[in-house]
């Protein structure tokens, strides 16, 4: 393993109010790693993930994106951005794949997808809406690409933030729970999707609860508690024979 | 056919003005009104009071007032700094202008406070995916946010619309030709009040007709996607 990470964060805190919810937490992805990031409710999963492309700003940390250090100052107590531009260019590289969608409700499906390409990236109309049909033909939303989200099922909607987010081109995607939101029938069409992505080589972290999934794609798997790396590993590692018990617990309460 | 006695051509014109002053007043209004939400939900708080203290004293004083205060103010003002530069004729400000300074400042201080309410009602999460996607904040908001306030925002400011509308007749006070001024210059000259009050009256009746099938339609037009079909 010669060549740099990905991706690689390094001590990662994030104090809220009074509260530190992440405690120093760092992890290496390198090219074509499905990382599964596992955790209760509230040991600060989404607020990690979040750090990553500062939606959420950090405490303390640093953040290597292609041998490339994203450049942080001060900003209270936190740390923000200090190159806007470095920023853009870097949130363009990584998508992200949140819990509720989050779909423009104004644009049509295919619409959505062709936001970025065309609006951000500014790339030829026609090729934009070629690129896009592929994408939803991929994700098998085709046939609705006129449709408005709100006229989609929970699935459906997934399965095209998912697209408007390879509508990029990104080098690593971020998906921050997102089957939690949809009715159980609904969860495996997009897991379908994310594994296909798995299979491609795609580089991913995903924060999730569906386990056997985790199991399966994951070539690391990491279990989070209370804002630190309690345990991680091959999936084997931290499914069949982890160190932590409080991992060992968690894993028996839920699978 | 009603007679009315050769002033229908001139009621039409005052009609005309009427509108003229609408239009002008509600483009100012509308980036008055989004300035000052943007103000208000600022994390500057000198930007905040200062959109305060705006819809506040506007609010708070009659529309007439502010019509006539506007008319004769800024005559004195605007010869107070032009005399700072050596400027000292007299310089007038046309009924029309003022009108619009003061229509437009109502209008936006009451739309500052629903463009707010539209702008906080739009989800976190549609802003947030358009920040992870790389979008600079003028593109957000001109291509995400925008949109979807203006739905939200469309009923209030319809409303609002149709109190412009009628204040407007306030600013014939100041000597605007509109159709309130044309009423009454008709009613001096024939002595027939309710001919020509009435009158007057259907028009600003019709207008508002007409505002109200614009707004239900653009209101439509927002609005597509938005239900679940
Ligand atoms: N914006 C916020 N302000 C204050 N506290 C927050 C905020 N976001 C998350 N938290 C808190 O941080 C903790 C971790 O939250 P989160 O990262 O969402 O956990 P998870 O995704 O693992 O469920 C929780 O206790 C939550 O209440
Ligand atoms: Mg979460």
């Amino acid at each position: 393993m010669s060549k740099a990470p990905a991706l690689e964060l390094i001590d990662i805190h994030k104090t809220f109010t009074d509260v530190e919810v992440l405690k120093g937490i760092s992890l290496k992805a390198y090219d074509g790693d499905v990382i599964s990031i596992l955790g209760s409710s509230g040991s600060g999963k989404s607020t990690f993930l979040r750090c990553i492309n500062l939606l959420e700003n950090p405490t303390k940390g640093e953040i290597i994106f292609n041998g490339e250090s994203l450049k942080l100052a001060s900003s209270g107590r936190d740390l923000a951005a200090a190159d806007m531009k470095q920023l853009t260019k870097m949130r363009q590289q990584i998508g992200f794949v949140f819990q509720s969608f989050n779909l423009w409700p104004h644009m049509t499906v295919l619409q959505n997808v062709m936001e970025g390409p065309a609006h951000v990236l500014k790339r030829p109309k026609q090729e934009v809406m070629d690129y896009a049909e592929h994408l939803l033909n991929k994700v098998g939303i085709a046939d609705k690409k006129h449709m408005y989200p709100n006229q989609l099922s929970g699935g459906q909607q997934q399965r095209v933030a998912i697209a408007r987010t390879l509508a990029m081109d990104p080098q690593v995607i971020l998906f921050d729970e997102p089957t939690s939101a949809l009715d159980p029938e609904l969860v495996g069409e997009v897991l379908g999707v994310m594994r296909k992505l798995a299979e491609e080589g795609r580089t991913m972290l995903i924060v999730t609860h569906e386990m056997s999934f985790a199991k399966e794609v994951s070539s690391e798997v990491v279990f989070l508690h209370k804002g630190v790396v309690e345990e991680k590993g091959t999936p084997d590692k931290v499914f069949n024979s982890p160190d932590s018990e409080r991992c060992r617990a968690f894993l028996s309460s839920t699978y | 056919m009603i007679d009315l006695h050769g002033f229908g051509d001139q009621l039409l014109q005052g009609a005309l003005i009427t509108v003229e002053l609408a239009m002008a007043s509600l483009a100012v209004g509308l980036v008055l009104g989004l300035l000052g939400a943007a103000a208000k939900l600022s994390s500057i708080a000198p930007l905040r009071w200062l959109a305060t203290i705006y819809t506040t004293i506007v609010r708070g004083i009659p529309e007439l007032l502010t019509v006539l205060i506007i008319y004769f103010g800024a005559t004195i003002v605007l010869m107070a700094i032009a005399s700072q530069f050596g400027y000292d004729d007299y310089i007038e400000v046309g009924p029309f202008a003022a009108g619009v300074t003061a229509l437009g400042l109502t209008f936006g201080a009451y739309a500052t406070e629903v463009f707010r309410g539209a702008l906080q009602s739009i989800p976190k999460g549609q802003h947030e995916a358009a920040t992870a996607l790389g979008m600079g904040a003028f593109r957000k908001f001109q291509r995400i946010i925008l949109p979807q306030v203006w739905r939200v925002a469309l009923p209030g400011l319809g409303n609002l619309f149709l109190v412009l509308l009628k204040d407007t007749a306030l600013v014939s006070i100041v000597g605007l030709d509109d159709i309130m001024r044309k009423a009454n210059i008709a009613v001096s000259s024939t002595k027939q009040p309710f001919l020509f009050y009435a009158t007057a009256a259907v028009m600003y009746l019709l207008l508002t007709i007409i505002s109200m099938v614009v707004v239900t339609w653009l209101e439509k037009r927002a609005s597509r996607g938005m239900r679940r079909g």
